[in-house]
Parts: structure tokens; C-alpha cells; sequence
């Protein structure tokens, strides 16, 4: 093994974020938008530092085996490595986790899916960690895969954990259950599918470690949830969390796939193994097998209602794959039982919901995490009740919408705003676009596109709709908080706000949400935000569309609290009396006249304030699945209209219409954004992306064969929103990065139904599904994970194994 | 999401090696491993640990039961850790 050169240099990131932002309420131009799309933003995979080596992971080929062997001596052998590292070098706890640490940091005696980590290198060049990794030799016995959650559950089944193979199960019961069955006139039933979505960001994970010289650790991460990943990289490498310091670099994209841990223990260990800066970058194929996917699912439903419309009754079974570890399964099991009957008034319902371990990829957190499958399920239940009942779809969901003061089917009372009749309102007086000829169109009007495959023959056209709804922030009585740290110094003469949290900025705005927040609350013309890191106490995740309301709660309490410390000032510098300021335009003012400028009330001095905001008390279900379960509900409708070629199984999306309940826009083109990437995360979930998965194995790791929707695939979006403050929110705001994702899917295959005639249970929807072909081409007997031509680390099936 | 159920207490096992053999024999830990998925509370934590993970009381008879299976088998030495939630600070009040 080469011999390691003790260093310890100091990496100068970016620094802080300053610039004039808008005002609550305003569009603001992004800070890091126009060095996005020059290509001058860092990226968590641009970053260097002088020095650093190049860490690399070795993975299993395997979805289920033993590990008999690891030999490690000839990888050590080889010239410019500087570590190969097993689970036997890990120096604290072995497995991590979210909520319940199963995962191994490195495999010791099993490997439970087919990309786990056994062994991580570090080298002086990329490739020499790439042929280190084939130089390490590890024997497996190779079992076989559980790979069916359905069969998981089965008392014969092998156990893939000691408590076996159920992670969790939660039933519902409300009103009378299923007994009330008889009371209904009409019952529908149906079963349902859910493919393995991917978040598909574009910046695959990586992150740089540097060895502080003194025992600690300094991680540069693009991840969610700064704290979190500390806590966890600290108990692996036992360490206290003070020896274990994060910084959040540039992130491209997360939707929920950076939540877990991917290589941010081993380049710690890599990093403090040979004292040098290391750096882990996956390239795309690698990055498929880093993170975890959306939980495949099977949903049974059966919905009784009367003759004239009200449902009586739901039953329903959803049972998710959550793959070989926990991750944050529970909490996509909960909320597909809570979310499973949709906004609707329901009266009785029996609900169970089933997180099985397997062999497949971990699942865990996605972009409207369980009520995505819940969705796609409960609405094309309604539309069946539709066409059975001989009634309209929206009005049949008009008629059951939920409102303010109903009980959802887990007990909790519906808060206010919860507008859903609305929302399916503002989508049916929508104007459906105008139907166009299809016969000599321009091809790219059509399905297909320039493809050139369809000319027009055979092209229907199919409208669908769609209402869902997502909760906002963490739930079942977890403390869910942000911290702000607020400064108003003066610099150049000129007053600056500066702001610190933790909170990750993923590419969804939230530098600016910040930044307008706090210019609005403390009335300057300049904000600094300062980059996150945890220097600063904990932000909680960027998921469950939550940053705006929390992070932004704790925002603005900072910046009341050094307001009001301005104002004491004033009175008793000034002898302002106490009651009618404010601050505008970098002065302290009242009734529109300036009193004093801030720079000259601070007078060199600086006030700060950290707050932390947390929210509302939630509580977690009972054996009744009853509880005050979450906090804030956000509703969005959609309607889809579509062209399909039946013949060929292609489909064009020709617009989606969406209605959305937002509360307060903090950012209008900020919103419009979340609403159209979200359209878009649905409509590939419809149409286009699945990780395909036989026995354990991915056939399809790479951009090449899983495919994501592009601009081309984009119809046009018309959307209304509606603002009805939240009484207990800051501003008034809802959460609005989940919503959209949601009922788009639904809403897509509502229209595909309408066009084709066909019963679509299953997503994504194939074109061979549409085409009435049953299955498409067969699936190849071996599959080539790995095939897709990504080779920087190695081939999952090229690497030796003896 | 993350740490919707974090539990009251963890409690980490580990059989430890006796005499001068360098490693606990297969059998106790297999004792141990056979006790602790009967818990249902148990996860592998290590070629020789168990992690319980639960409320208060579940967790510390889980451990005792475990522990014994363990010195049944003919373990000497069983360490345990038993870790609170409140220790998260970071996550909670």
C-alpha cells in the first residue's frame, strides 16, 4: 500500500449567497440560476482540493448471498492505492439507518441486494480505485431472492432480518368497516400496480472528506438533511458529533433520493484512514445503486356507494416492496393508509398497509412518498364507481369531496383551508384546448413526435381527471423543527441581514424564500445567506414539503426577534414611542416617515437572533389507526388531456390543467416551477419510468434504458391557485413541492382510459398495454446489469468475484 | 419522514469472545440471534451485535432474555449498550 502524506487542507467553498431579493410575494430571480445554466455553479462532484485522493466502491453482484471470503492483499498490492477498507474498519456502529439503523455500512456476512457495498478504496487516481476494485476478491454463496413482497409475507419465506420480513403494518379501521357493505347499492373493486420510480437527479451522489489533522472530519455533501447524515456518519465512525462537521455543496436535484446515507461514512473513513482529502463521485449507473426508489406497490381496493353517488364504504390492501433495509418505509407506509381513501368523505373504511422486506433495491423516500401509490389507485376507483353509477367523474368526486371539519378515515378532524370541492371546480371550468386535426399535422404535434412513426391513424384523444392530497412536514408525533441564526450588521455603509440554517437547497428555491423573508421582515435592501452547514442547529430534511413552512417559520421568528430589538433601540435611543414602527427601505419609519436609518440607529453594532420554530404537536396512530396524525394538508386537482395512437401505443400529453391549494405564493415563478417539475415527475411515473427488477437485478441502470420525460414531453400547463391562508402556517403558505406530483399520474391514465377504452391498472403504462399487446417483447433469460456502458468503477458483473 | 418512530431506547448486544479462541463461538451467537428475532425488535448490528430498538420496557426484556440465551450458550462476557432517545438531542426537545 503506498505510504500516506499527512495533510490537512482547509477547502474555501463558495461563501455566502448576497444579492437584493424580492419581497414575500414577489417573483425574485434565483442567485444560483444564470451559474447553473453557465455551467460556473459547483456541484458537489466539481469540487477539488490539492492532495485528495479518489475513493471507490466495490458492490455486490448479487441480490442475495453470503459472503464467505473478502481478500483484500492484491487491491493493497497495487501502486497509488492508499486504503481498501472492509466492515472490519469500521470503527463504531456498522449499520445505519434513518429511523432504524439495518443497513450495513459495509456487508459483513450477507449482502441483502444486488449493488450493497463490501469494500470502499481510496487511490491517487479514479482509475487505479477502479482496477483496485477488481483486485479485491470476495467468495460468495449465493442464495435466492426474495423478491415478491406478496411471497415475503409468508410464514415459510426465509428471513432477511432477524425479526423477519415485515417492517411494518398499520390498519384502519373507521365507521363500521367493511360491515357497512350491505348499506351500498353499487360496489366496484380493483387491483392496481405501481412501478419503481427513480428520483433520476442529475447530479449523481458525491461528496469530499477532509481529515482535520486533529481526529475529526470535515464532509462537503450534497445531501437533504445535514444533521441527520452527521448523526449517523459520527455513530459509524465513532466519533461525537462535534468531530464530525458537514457543509452542504451543490446539489443537483434530491426529491428524496439523498435522505439516506450513500457514500458519506466510507469517504470519512477513507478520509481519516489515510489522511488525506477523498473524494467519492458516482457515475450514473453507480448512482442507480446508491440511493433509494419509490416503493413498488399492489393495491387491492373495493368501494361500495350508493345509487345516487356518496360512498359508503372503502376496503383496501396495499402492500409495498420496501426492499432489503428500513430506510424511511415507515413512513411511506403511513402515509399511504392515511392518504388511501383520497379527499373524500368517507364514513366507513377498513384499511391495511403492508412494508415488506425483499432482495429488490431499497425503496424509501420519493416526492409525495405513499400517497403517490395511494393516488393512482383511489382515483381510478372513483372513476369506475363513475362509469358504474352512470354519473360524471368530477362530479361524482365534487360530490365527495372532503371539506373543513370532516374526519379523514384515521379520526383526525379536517383543519382548515381544505379545498378540494374548489380546486375540482376550477379544473372543470377550465377551457379543454381545441381539438386539432390530426391528419397532416406537423409530426411534432404528434404522438411519437418526429420520430416519424404515426402520421395520425389511429390517434384518439382522451381527457382524464384527477384530485390528491399530500401532508406537509413530518408527522405522528415526531418534533419537527428548523433553526435560523439572523444578523443585521451594516457593511459599506449599507444594512445587511445575514442568514444561517441548515437547511438544504436542492433546486427548489429556498435560498429565496429566505432571502425574501428576510427582506420583507427586516425591511433592507441587501441579504446574505450564508452557505448550510452544522454550525448552526438542525434544519430538519428538504422533504416532505416542508422547508418553506418550517425553515421559513424559523426565519421569520429570527428576524422579529432582532426587529424587535431594533425598535427597543429606537425607543430608547430615539424616544420613539413604542407602538406603530416599522422598517422599510433600510430605515426605521413610522407613518411612512423615516425616523432613522438602520445604519445609523446600529451604529457599528450587530444585533442576532437564533430561533428555533416548531410546529404544531402531531400525534402517532393508535391500534385503531386513529390519531392527529399530521399537520397541514396541501389538495391539487388535474386534468389531462391526451392523444394515443392505438396502434402503436404511443401517447402524446397535450396539457394538464391544475388547480392548487397554496395558501400564500411566496414566489410566484418559484411556484410555477414546483407545480411544472412536479407535472413532469408525474407524468414520467404515467407513462415512462420504472427501474425494471428481475429477480433482484436492475436491467435498466442508466439514462439510456430508463427513460425521463424532456421538454419535448412537456405539454402545455394551465394552472390556477388558490390562496386561502393556513391560520397556523407562516404567511399563511402550504407546502407546494409534493402536490403536483401526485394526482398528475392519475389523472394521465384517466385520460388514456378515455382515449383507449382499456382498464390500465398498472404504471408506468407501457405502450404495449395500449396497443393491446399483453406483456411486450420477453424480458431477456440473463439479465446485464451494468450494460448500459458507464464502466468508470467497474461493471456490477464484470467485477471478479472467485 | 425520517424519525417519525424513533424509538424510546436502543440497546446494542454484542457477544463477546472468551478465553483465548479470539471469537465467540457460532453457537452463542446464533443463541443470541435465535432470542433476539423472536423480539421482534432485534436488527443485525455486526458479525457479533444485535441492535434492539423499541419502547422502554420491550427493549430491556428483550436484552435480559437475549443476554441469557447468550450466557446459556456458553458465552462469558455480553456487553451491552442501552441508549435513550433524548440522547438525539439534535431531534427533539
Amino acid at each position: 500500500m503506498s505510504q500516506t502524506t499527512p495533510t490537512t487542507p482547509t477547502r474555501v467553498g463558495p461563501g455566502p449567497t448576497t444579492w437584493t431579493p424580492g419581497k414575500v410575494g414577489e417573483s425574485d430571480r434565483r442567485p444560483d440560476g444564470v451559474p447553473k445554466v453557465t455551467g460556473e455553479f459547483e456541484y458537489s462532484s466539481d469540487m477539488r482540493l490539492d492532495g485528495m485522493l479518489w475513493g471507490a466502491t466495490l458492490r455486490s453482484p448479487h441480490p442475495h448471498a453470503e459472503i464467505r471470503q473478502i481478500d483484500t492483499s492484491e487491491a493493497e498490492d497495487l501502486p497509488g492505492v492508499y486504503a481498501v477498507l472492509t466492515h472490519e474498519d469500521v470503527p463504531g456502529r456498522k449499520v445505519y439507518g434513518m429511523e432504524i439503523p439495518d443497513q450495513p455500512v459495509l456487508a459483513w456476512e450477507k449482502v441483502r441486494y444486488q449493488g450493497e457495498p463490501v469494500a470502499i478504496v481510496a487511490a491517487d487516481h479514479p482509475e487505479t480505485a477502479r482496477r483496485a476494485l477488481e483486485k479485491v476478491h470476495v467468495e460468495y454463496g449465493v442464495l435466492d431472492p426474495i423478491t415478491d413482497a406478496e411471497k415475503a409475507v409468508q410464514e415459510d419465506a426465509p428471513k432477511l432480518h432477524l425479526s423477519g420480513n415485515v417492517l411494518r403494518r398499520i390498519r384502519i379501521l373507521h365507521g363500521e368497516g367493511v360491515g357497512a357493505a350491505a348499506k351500498a347499492d353499487v360496489v366496484v373493486r380493483g387491483e392496481y400496480e405501481v412501478g419503481m420510480q427513480d428520483q433520476a437527479f442529475l447530479g449523481p451522489e458525491s461528496g469530499l472528506a477532509v481529515p482535520d489533522g486533529l481526529g475529526g472530519v470535515d464532509l462537503y455533501i450534497s445531501t437533504q438533511w445535514l444533521h441527520i447524515d452527521q448523526d449517523q456518519v459520527a455513530e459509524s465512525l465513532g466519533m461525537d458529533p462535534d468531530q464530525v462537521r458537514l457543509t452542504l455543496s451543490g446539489v443537483g436535484g434530491a426529491f428524496g433520493g439523498r435522505e439516506d446515507l450513500s457514500m458519506q461514512i466510507h469517504a470519512c473513513m477513507l478520509a481519516l484512514e489515510t489522511e488525506r482529502p477523498v473524494k467519492m463521485a458516482y457515475n450514473r449507473e453507480e448512482s442507480f445503486f446508491g440511493h433509494v426508489h419509490r416503493h413498488p406497490a399492489k393495491l387491492r381496493y373495493e368501494h361500495g356507494a350508493t345509487r345516487d353517488g356518496n360512498l359508503v364504504y372503502v376496503k383496501a390492501r396495499l402492500v409495498f416492496d420496501g426492499g432489503a433495509y428500513a430506510s424511511s418505509s415507515n413512513a411511506v407506509c403511513l402515509n399511504a393508509a392515511t392518504f388511501a381513501c383520497g379527499p373524500y368523505e368517507v364514513p366507513n373504511a377498513e384499511i391495511e398497509s403492508h412494508m415488506l422486506y425483499t432482495n429488490n433495491p431499497p425503496c424509501g423516500a420519493m416526492r409525495g412518498f405513499g400517497a403517490v401509490q395511494a393516488c393512482f389507485a383511489h382515483e381510478a376507483q372513483m372513476d369506475k364507481l363513475a362509469d358504474e353509477l352512470g354519473l360524471d367523474p368530477l362530479d361524482l368526486r365534487i360530490k365527495n369531496a372532503l371539506k373543513p371539519g370532516d374526519r379523514f378515515p384515521f379520526g383526525q378532524e379536517v383543519p382548515p383551508p381544505a379545498p378540494v370541492r374548489e380546486i375540482l371546480e376550477r379544473v372543470k371550468v377550465m377551457p379543454l384546448p381545441e381539438e386539432q386535426e390530426v391528419m397532416g399535422r406537423d409530426l411534432r404535434g404528434l404522438p411519437g413526435g418526429v420520430s416519424n412513426v404515426t402520421h395520425g391513424e389511429g390517434v384518439k384523444r382522451g381527457v382524464g381527471y384527477a384530485v390528491g392530497f399530500k401532508n406537509i412536514g413530518f408527522s405522528a408525533g415526531f418534533d419537527d423543527y428548523s433553526t435560523a441564526r439572523v444578523r443585521l450588521t451594516v457593511e459599506d455603509g449599507e444594512p445587511l441581514v445575514e442568514v444561517h440554517t441548515a437547511a438544504a437547497e436542492v433546486g427548489q428555491g429556498l435560498l429565496m424564500l429566505q432571502a425574501q423573508i428576510a427582506r420583507t421582515e427586516l425591511g433592507v435592501e441587501k441579504v446574505s445567506i450564508l452557505p448550510a452547514d452544522t454550525r448552526v442547529g438542525s434544519a430538519g430534511s428538504t422533504s416532505a414539503s416542508r422547508q418553506s413552512y418550517v425553515t421559513g417559520a424559523a426565519v421569520k421568528l429570527a428576524c422579529e426577534g432582532v426587529r424587535e430589538r431594533l425598535f427597543e433601540r429606537a425607543r430608547e435611543e430615539l424616544g420613539e414611542p413604542p407602538d406603530g414602527l416599522s422598517v422599510e427601505a433600510g430605515n426605521v419609519v413610522r407613518d411612512g416617515r423615516t425616523v432613522v436609518p438602520l445604519a445609523e440607529l446600529l451604529d457599528g453594532d450587530e444585533l442576532e437572533e437564533t430561533c428555533e420554530y416548531h410546529h404544531r404537536e402531531t400525534h402517532p396512530l393508535d391500534e385503531n389507526g386513529q390519531g392527529d396524525v399530521h399537520l397541514q394538508y396541501a389538495f391539487a386537482a388535474h386534468r389531462a388531456v391526451v392523444e394515443v395512437d392505438v396502434e402503436l401505443g404511443l401517447v402524446r400529453v397535450v396539457e394538464i390543467a391544475t388547480a392548487q391549494d397554496v395558501g400564500k405564493i411566496i414566489n410566484p415563478q418559484a411556484l410555477e416551477g414546483q407545480i411544472e417539475g412536479g407535472i413532469a415527475q408525474g407524468l414520467g411515473l404515467a407513462l415512462m419510468e420504472e427501474i425494471q427488477v428481475k429477480e433482484g437485478k436492475v436491467l435498466n441502470a442508466s439514462f439510456t434504458d430508463y427513460l425521463i420525460p424532456t421538454i419535448l414531453d412537456m405539454p402545455t400547463v394551465k394552472m390556477e391557485v388558490l390562496e386561502l391562508a393556513d391560520p397556523e402556517a407562516p404567511y399563511g403558505l402550504k407546502g407546494v413541492g409534493e402536490p403536483p406530483t401526485i394526482a398528475s399520474t392519475p389523472a394521465i391514465v384517466a385520460a388514456l382510459r378515455d382515449a383507449t377504452g382499456l382498464e390500465l391498472t398498472r404504471i408506468p403504462v407501457r405502450p404495449e398495454q395500449l396497443a393491446g399487446v399483453s406483456d411486450g417483447p420477453p424480458l431477456p433469460d440473463e439479465p446485464t446489469p451494468g450494460g448500459a456502458g458507464y464502466a468508470e468503477v467497474g461493471r456490477l458483473d464484470g467485477r471478479r468475484e472467485t | 419522514m425520517p424519525g417519525y418512530h424513533r424509538a424510546e431506547l436502543t440497546a446494542e448486544l454484542r457477544v463477546v469472545a472468551t478465553g483465548r479462541a479470539g471469537e465467540p463461538s457460532e453457537e452463542q451467537v446464533e443463541a443470541a440471534r435465535r432470542v433476539a428475532g423472536g423480539t421482534g425488535l432485534a436488527r443485525e448490528a455486526g458479525p457479533e451485535t444485535i441492535l434492539l430498538a423499541g419502547d422502554r420496557r420491550e427493549v430491556l426484556e428483550a436484552a435480559m432474555e437475549i443476554v441469557e440465551a447468550a450466557l446459556d450458550a456458553g458465552a462469558h462476557t455480553v456487553e451491552v449498550r442501552v441508549e435513550t432517545e433524548g440522547e438525539a438531542d439534535r431531534f427533539g426537545p
